[in-house]
Parts: C-alpha cells; structure tokens; sequence
C-alpha cells in the first residue's frame, strides 16, 4: 500500500505542476459538416464535463480546388456546423468552433488540436449507454494526462472504468499492476467511486488483439496517442488499426509533452 | 457563423510526383520517336534547351507562385498582372493545352497496349484503348474518388525506377556509330524538335495550379517546380542519348513505341513488359493530372468572372467540379478521335499543347515584370528571382519563347493562332460584361505621384458604399492636383498565419467583394481606386502600415459612433491610427444616405480649418455650399461684439483653411448655452464636421467636450476631423 501512496503523491505534484487550476480538459469533436449527422444524445451526455472543440471538416475531393467547395458550400456547412454546437452547448463550459475544408481529414485534426491546445480527440462510433468504459495504458507515457480525463468524465455519472495493462511474456507482473493500482487510486483522488474502477493485468500475447477482444463489452474506449515508431510510420501506426476494428466510441488522449 | 478555412494537404512529395511525376510521365515513352525524327541524335539538345524554357519559366511563376498561392496556376498570375484580355488568352490557352497534352498521352497510351501484341493492329484499336483509358480518368474524377496517394507514388516510383534502368543498362549497349551524325537536321531542326517536346515539361505549371493547396508554399512551391525541372531535363537528356545510340534514329523515327523497341535490343521480353506496363501508368497519371489541372483553371476563371458559373458547379453528392470535367473529357475525345483521320496526330498535338504553354509562359514573364513594377501590397513573394538575374530570366524568357514558336510547323502557328483568337473572342463575347478586374498594368503604366490620395479601409460590406462615395467626393474636389486616386484597404485579420492553411484564397475573396461594391461608385465619381488586401495580427498597425507604404494626404475611416472609456476613445483599431497616423484622419458616422448641406463648427482648435476644407469637400458631393458656424456667448449686453468675435474667429479659420469667400457660407449665433446652440443649429444641416481637440502631455486623443455630445447626440452625418501640418 505505501508503494500506491508513494504513486499517487507523484502523480499530485505533477498535477499540480501542469494543470490548471480549474482541471478542465478540451477535447476535440469532429464532424463531418458534408452530411447532415445530429451528434447522439449518450455522446452529449458524456462530454458535458469537459470544453470542447467542434471542427466541422469539409472533405474535399482530390479533382477538387479547396477554395471552390468553400465557395459553394461554405454556408450551408457553417449552418451545420452552427447547429451540431448549438446541442453541445452548456453554461458552465466553453463550445468552440472551427469550420474547415480539407483534403485530408487526419491532417486538420492535428492542426486544429494543436492550435487549440486540446488534450484528446474525440472518435465516433455506434453504442447506446456508456456503462463501461475501457481504458488501456501503455506505462508511464501520458498516463496522468489519461487519468485525469478519465477522471473529469467519470466523476459526475455512473460509468464504471476498467484499466487495463498487458505485460509481455516473461516480464515481471508486480510492475503492471503497480501502474494500474496507482491510476485507480489517482482516479479516486479525481473524485471517482472506488467501486466504479476496476483493472485488469494481462500476461503475454499481443497487446493490440487483447484490447480489441475485450472493447466488446465495453461502450466506449480512452486510448493514449503514442508517437509512432518508423516501422509504424510505415505501416500505420498502432492505434490505427485498433480503432479501425472496435467500431465503439473513443478518445484518443493527445501525446503533447 | 463560423468562417471556413482551407488547409493546405500538398506536402513536398505530392507536389513532386504531381509535377515531376507528370513529366517523366507519358511523353518520355512517346516522344523520342518524334524527336529523332525531329532532330537525330541532337534531339537531347532540344530536350536540353526545352529545359532551360522551362526552367525560365519555372522561376518566374515560382515568384509569382510563393506572391500568390492561390489556384490557377500561370492564368491567375496573367490575368491580375495584365487584366482580364490576357486573362482569357491564357486561361483558354492552357485549358486547351491540357486537353491537347492529354489526348496525346491517352494516343501514347493506346499505341503502347497495341504494339506488342503482334495479332492487334490499326489505328482504330490505338483510339479504342486511348478513349476507354480517357474514359477512365473522366469518371474518377467526375466521382471524386480519392485516390490513394501512396498508390500514386508507388506507382510513379515503379515508373521511375524502369526510366533509370533503361537508362542505366542502355547506357552499356550505345554504338558510337549510331550518334553520327549528331546533328543531322541542323540547329533549326534542334529548334522545331524543343517545340514538339515542351509538352513534356507542363507538369511544373501543375504544381503552380493548385498552389493553394501546397503545404508551406515559400518553401515548396520553388523547390518543387525547379527541381522536378532541372531533374526531369537531365533524365530526358539521358533518355534521349540512350535511345539514339542503341538503334539507328531513322529506325527510331518510324517507331510509334520507341523506347520499348530499344528496350527489346537490350532487356528482351522483360523489358518490354516493364516499359510498357510504365508507359501504361505514365499515360494514366500524367493525363489525370492534366485533367485536375484543368478543373483548377476553369475554377480559377470562374472565380475571376472569366468564366460562366454555370460550368463551374461543383457536384451536389460528389463535390467535384463534375461539368467542367466532363467538358474537358468531351473535347479530349474528340481530339483523340481525330487520330482516327489525322496520321500525325501524336506529333500534332503535342506541338499544339507545347505552344500554348509556351504563349502562357511568356505572359507569365511579362506579368512577373509587372507585379514586380506595380509592386501591390498583398504581393510580398518569399521566392524572389535573385538581382543579378532579374530583367534577364523574364526577358531571355520570352526571347526563347518566340524563337522556338517561330520554328514551329506553320500548320501548328496557325492552330496555335486560333486557340488564342479563342481566348480574345471570348473576351469581348464574354469577359467584357462580366469581369472588373483591370489588371495591375494600367499602374504601371499611369502614373500617380502627386495627385491627392485618399486611403479608406473598409470592412463592412453594407456601410463600404456610403463610405467610398464620400472619400471619392472628399478626393473628387483635388482634382486640380492631377487625377486623385482611392486606396481601399481591407484587413483580414489573422491570429497567426499559419503555412499549413490557406490565408491567399480568404484574401482574395474579400478584394473581390470590395472590388466589386467600389469600382462602379469610383467610375461614377471620375476617380481611380485601388484595392489593397492585407493581413495581419492587429488591425490598426496593418492600417498604419498601409499608409506609410500609400502615403495617403488623408485617411477616411469609418465609426460606429460609440465612445468607450476602457482605455480606448474610438475603439481599439481606430485609436492608434488617428493618433499616429501622419497624414489628415478623418472619422464619420453615415447616419444618412445623402451628405447633403454640410456645416464645420469654426472654433479655435488646431483642427477647425481641417474640419473646414472637409465640409467644403463633403458639399461638392450634392453640389452644395458649406456652412462654417461659431457660436459666441453675449458679452454684457452688446451682441455686435459677440458676432464679430465670432466672425473674426470664422475668417481665421477661413484663411487657415484656404478657402474663397464664394466657397462657403457663415454663420454666426449668439446664445447662453454654447453647446446647446451648437446642437440645435448643427442638426439642421445634413452632415456635421467638427476637428479634434487638441492632444494632451500623454499623446492621448483628447475628445472634446463639443464634439464628444456632437459624435453622441447629432442626427445628422457626422465626421471628425485631424488636420496634419508637414512641418
């Protein structure tokens, strides 16, 4: 237990170090402002805790100038865009709106983060409640900036959290599970029942498959973005893959240090 | 309403394969059968001086490119340098440029599937297969589908990599004896073969086309296009070398697929397929790029009124501009079916497109001089041809240009003729009633030092009109100075401009609304105007930027009338510019539409005789006579002395402000209440001038108390006034 103690005091002083004082995050939510897509009721119900960032994305053609489609369609797409915000609205926390046409969707949403300082990038996907959330950690990298967001969109409902960790084959578990104990209890200093956190330590095997197997039972998913390595710059990188095969909801939580 | 902003998504690898992957395209498989029958083993030569054209141009429009990125490519840049006559020249030029360098690819094309298969023949087939591969190209682009560009460059590096093998291994397999004679045509024969194979170096004007969408334009729009260049040069020169040393040029000559005839010499059946199947991709990419690029150039006219709107819709599901394609493949079409009839067609419209191209790439010098001559505000390139070079790469440029056009086949003068008397036709059927631009050169040409110059920056759309009436009115009455000249400015604010995203195009479209809403009131008025885009981080320092560059003798500004007290006086983008600004500043709330009987209260501030000549000024607008007013209080019991104060203190200003007896009236009242005077008898004139009291010790604007219940409680116009003494 005094190990957990000791995890959690550093995490504090970090917290305290980086964030500001209100411990409010800004999330990213893109929408496709081409199709008419009315943002659903259990999505809107969980972002209310945080500020948020709308970017209505126009998608341009390759045969098309940018500036043309913005010509044609700029109204109609503010329109859009104007009433997607209009449902995120709330009183207590900041909307904002970026408009913008662009071939490669991707590329804004990097821009448009970076330029907002936003701390993680919403994903759509298909699910009715959000009962279970899932969140995977890698190890130390982004992990407090994960947690705390996790944290701001639990507190106020009902969701239960289960991180998970996998170690690889052979290496010691003791430490998974001192990561995974610490993010709880830093989820409980966050304001979080301890009866809404679990966690789950998986041993060898692909870390990628695991996560994919269990986001099944789970509505939503908290990913942390990771700097990809040659190899996945190649190829694609890791989360790419995952994201593309869950189909639920998730957050991609920014690697911005 | 959220404004929308366009991202720039071309990196540096895209716009290289989309320019250098264009070039080494389909003309390096059809061309040196042409070109040694052109010119024999020389025809390296003519790739060599078609290079250089090339590269002549390839700076020019760098230049312009990194001024203005924005789509259109060489048409843009002509048709704001040298107005819309030599707008349209350029823009039907290259759009049927496009389209005659895209059937030949898509001939190239057909040629390449057909000959090696021994039992296909006939020229039929070659215009079948060139057909369904336009086909093909039309309808991805009609449904916008987004290729993936790594496919693209996989397959413009396969491409890549089969030119350097055949160049490489051929390089073993040359017989001196095939390269005499070297020149057998002679230089004029070198000359006509650079018209055929300029075709082949247009993909750098493709990057320039959708130089709006170039990730951080400064840097990449000039590497890319001078270096696919300067690449695609050597490599055609190589090409050329190998081709005419491996096999006899006359055997060459004959070939319709050269390069796969001297590939059989030296990599057998491997090579052939390699070379065809390269050809294959070349003809596709560099054709679809062709098409693209023509998609922008209707765009980029459409956008300047060049152009019917009608042609320029994007589609409803797919977003494409789906009737200017189908419009560009309708004409490719035909000028491939031509093959049917037409022998040479291949060397025929690659010869077309060439000159075309080589008409646009001059005017694109001539615009180059201009801008550089005009030097317009919004024009600050972060490529500039360096000093040593300057008049001589757009002058040799041209030069080049005429002595290749001359070499041509006269045949293709006369074709190349028409495509231009389509342009000028389509001028003065179309453009004349359509488009306002006037092209930068008419500044150049007139000059405008001394005449009175009045800057207005606008804004607003809905209060712009009224605002640029009153400043033509206001320059209209120094008409004695020479003919006076407005300065529209317009400020886009930016928080921090960002070389990932598209400030040009926003740019644009402002100077056009302001273009538009300024230039019949301007022509009305008998007074030149200009407009003047500018971006910035702060507002009022972009203003004080533009008029120490204009150096106007007055800025007219408009106000919404409201006083703050938060460390401002007018508002935070009027303070520092009627503080600072070192010329005459006037503000002026337009409450009505007519200017009307103007009256100026004559006091003793600094700025009274400013305020003066302003009235006077505001008067010519309805051919009225101002009225000068002061307002005494009754000394004693005697009002005669009060009004001759009064007087005294009008003719003061009178003389201060230079004014004729016969230009104005007076009024002198006597009353208790000054300022309640002043109210009562200033709001029954239509407009209002009042000059600004005096600075204080801090330099603030100092309102005056007068004035400040004038601008707050006045029904009428009002304009406040800041003289300005050069001393």
């Amino acid at each position: 237990m005094s190990s957990g103690h000791e995890q959690s005091s550093r995490f504090a002083e970090n917290v305290t170090d980086k964030m500001p004082l209100t411990g409010d995050s800004t999330i990213l939510v893109p929408v496709d402002v081409s199709i008419t897509e009315p943002p659903d009721q259990v999505i809107l119900d969980l972002l209310k805790p945080v500020n948020l960032v709308v970017l209505g994305y126009y998608p341009v053609p390759k045969q098309t100038a940018p500036a043309h489609l913005k010509e044609e369609h700029e109204a109609e797409a503010a329109e859009r865009l104007e009433s997607i915000v209009s449902r995120f609205v709330r009183g207590d926390h900041e909307v904002e709106d970026v408009l913008v046409f662009t071939k490669d969707r991707q590329d804004t949403i990097d821009r448009i983060a970076e330029q907002h300082d936003c701390d993680a990038v919403f994903v759509p996907g298909e699910t009715d409640a959000i009962d279970r959330i899932l969140v995977p950690l890698r190890g130390d990298v982004n992990l407090e900036r994960i947690v705390s967001l996790v944290g701001e969109l639990v507190r106020a409902s009902d969701a239960t959290v289960t991180l998970f960790h996998s170690v690889p084959e052979g290496a010691d578990p003791s430490q998974g599970e001192f990561i995974l104990r610490g993010a709880a209890d830093r989820l409980t200093e966050e304001g979080v029942d301890r009866d809404q956190v679990d966690w789950q330590l998986s041993e060898g095997g692909s870390p990628k498959r695991k996560i994919i197997d269990l986001v099944a039972d789970y509505d939503f998913v908290v990913l942390g973005e990771a700097e990809p390595s040659l190899r996945d710059r190649i190829l694609g990188t890791v989360l790419t893959p995952i994201l593309e095969e869950i189909e639920k909801p998730a957050i991609i939580v920014r690697d911005i240090e | 309403m959220s404004k929308g902003q366009l991202e720039r998504n071309i990196g540096f690898l895209e716009a290289m394969t989309l320019g250098g992957g264009t070039m080494i395209g389909a003309g390096i498989f059809i061309l040196p059968g042409i070109a040694a029958e052109g010119a024999g083993p020389a025809s390296s030569v003519s790739f060599l001086i078609a290079g250089f054209v090339a590269l002549l141009a390839a700076l020019s429009l760098s230049e312009l490119a990194t001024g203005m990125p924005i789509a259109g490519g060489s048409y843009h840049y002509v048709n704001r340098a040298l107005g819309g006559f030599f707008g349209s020249i350029v823009g039907w030029g290259m759009w049927t440029g496009l389209m005659f360098a895209s059937a030949f690819y898509m001939i190239g094309f057909g040629q390449y599937l057909v000959e090696p298969i021994p039992f296909l023949d006939g020229r039929a087939l070659v215009v079948l297969l060139g057909l369904i591969g336009l086909s093909l190209i039309v309808g991805v682009n009609y449904y916008g589908t987004e290729e993936s560009s790594q496919l693209q460059n996989v397959m413009i590096g396969a491409e890549t990599v089969v030119v350097l093998a055949y160049v490489v291994l051929g390089l073993f397999f040359i017989d001196p004896n095939n390269l005499e004679p070297f020149a057998p045509t002679g230089p004029s024969g070198i000359i006509a073969t650079t018209g055929v194979v300029f075709v082949s170096f247009l993909g750098f004007e493709i990057i320039a086309t959708v130089a709006g969408e170039v990730k951080d334009p400064s840097r990449n729009i000039p590497l890319t296009m001078i270096l696919s260049v300067v690449l695609v040069t050597i490599l055609y020169a190589l090409v050329m070398i190998v081709t005419t040393g491996v096999l006899p040029y006359q055997a060459i000559g004959d070939s319709l697929v050269p390069v796969s005839d001297v590939a059989v010499v030296f990599a057998g059946a491997v090579g052939v397929v390699a070379i065809v199947a390269a050809a294959a991709i070349a003809a596709i990419s560099s054709s679809n790029s062709s098409v693209l690029a023509a998609a922008r150039v209707n765009f980029a006219m459409g956008r300047d009124d060049l152009m019917s709107e009608w042609l320029n819709v994007t589609h409803d599901r797919f977003g494409t501009p789906h009737r200017a394609i189908i419009a560009t493949g309708a004409v490719t079409a035909l000028l491939i079916a031509a093959g049917l009839q037409v022998e040479t067609i291949v060397a025929l419209l690659a010869e077309v497109a060439s000159f075309s191209f080589l008409v646009s790439y001059s005017l694109v010098h001539v615009a180059l001089v201009v801008f550089r001559r005009a030097d317009p505000e919004d024009y600050d390139p972060s490529f500039k041809i360096p000093d040593v070079l300057y008049p001589a790469v757009p002058v040799l440029g041209v030069v080049l240009t005429i002595v290749v056009i001359s070499q041509m086949a006269p045949i293709i003068i006369l074709l190349g003729l028409g495509i231009v008397g389509l342009g000028v036709g389509w001028y003065f059927v179309y453009v004349r009633d359509h488009a306002i631009d006037r092209g930068l050169i008419d500044e150049v040409i007139t000059s405008t030092t001394d005449a009175y110059r009045v800057l207005v920056p606008v804004a607003n759309p809905d209060t712009q009109q009224n605002l640029i009436r009153l400043a033509a009115a206001t320059a209209h009455a120094h008409t004695d100075e020479g003919t006076p000249e407005l300065v529209a400015v317009n400020v886009l604010q930016v928080a921090d401009p960002d070389p990932q995203q598209n400030v040009a195009a926003e740019r644009l479209d402002h100077q056009r609304d302001l273009l538009d809403g300024a230039h019949d009131i301007a022509a009305e008025m008998d007074v030149q105007l200009r407009t003047v885009a500018m971006t910035g981080e702060r507002v009022d320092e972009t203003i004080l930027e533009a008029i120490v560059d204009e150096e106007p003798d007055q800025v007219l500004l408009g106000w919404g009338g409201t006083l703050t007290r938060q460390g401002h006086v007018f508002g935070p983008n009027l303070d520092a510019v009627v503080e600072d600004a070192p010329c005459e500043v006037t503000l002026v709330m337009l409450y009505n539409d007519t200017i009307g009987n103007p009256v100026a209260l004559a006091g003793p501030g600094p700025h009274s005789p400013a305020a003066a000549r302003r009235a006077a000024e505001f008067a010519s607008v309805d051919g009225a006579v101002p009225t000068l007013l002061n307002v005494q209080q009754p000394m004693g019991d005697d009002d005669t002395t009060a009004s001759e104060r009064g007087n005294a203190v009008i003719d003061d200003v009178v003389e201060r402000a230079g004014l004729n007896p016969e230009d104005y009236e007076r009024a002198v009242v006597v009353d208790d209440d000054i300022e309640a005077a002043i109210l009562a008898t200033a709001d029954q004139f239509d407009t209002i001038c009042v000059g600004l009291s005096e600075r204080s010790a801090a330099s603030r604007v100092m309102f005056g108390t007068i004035a400040e219940r004038i601008s707050q409680e006045a029904t009428s116009n009002v304009g406040i006034v800041r003289g300005w003494n050069e001393s």
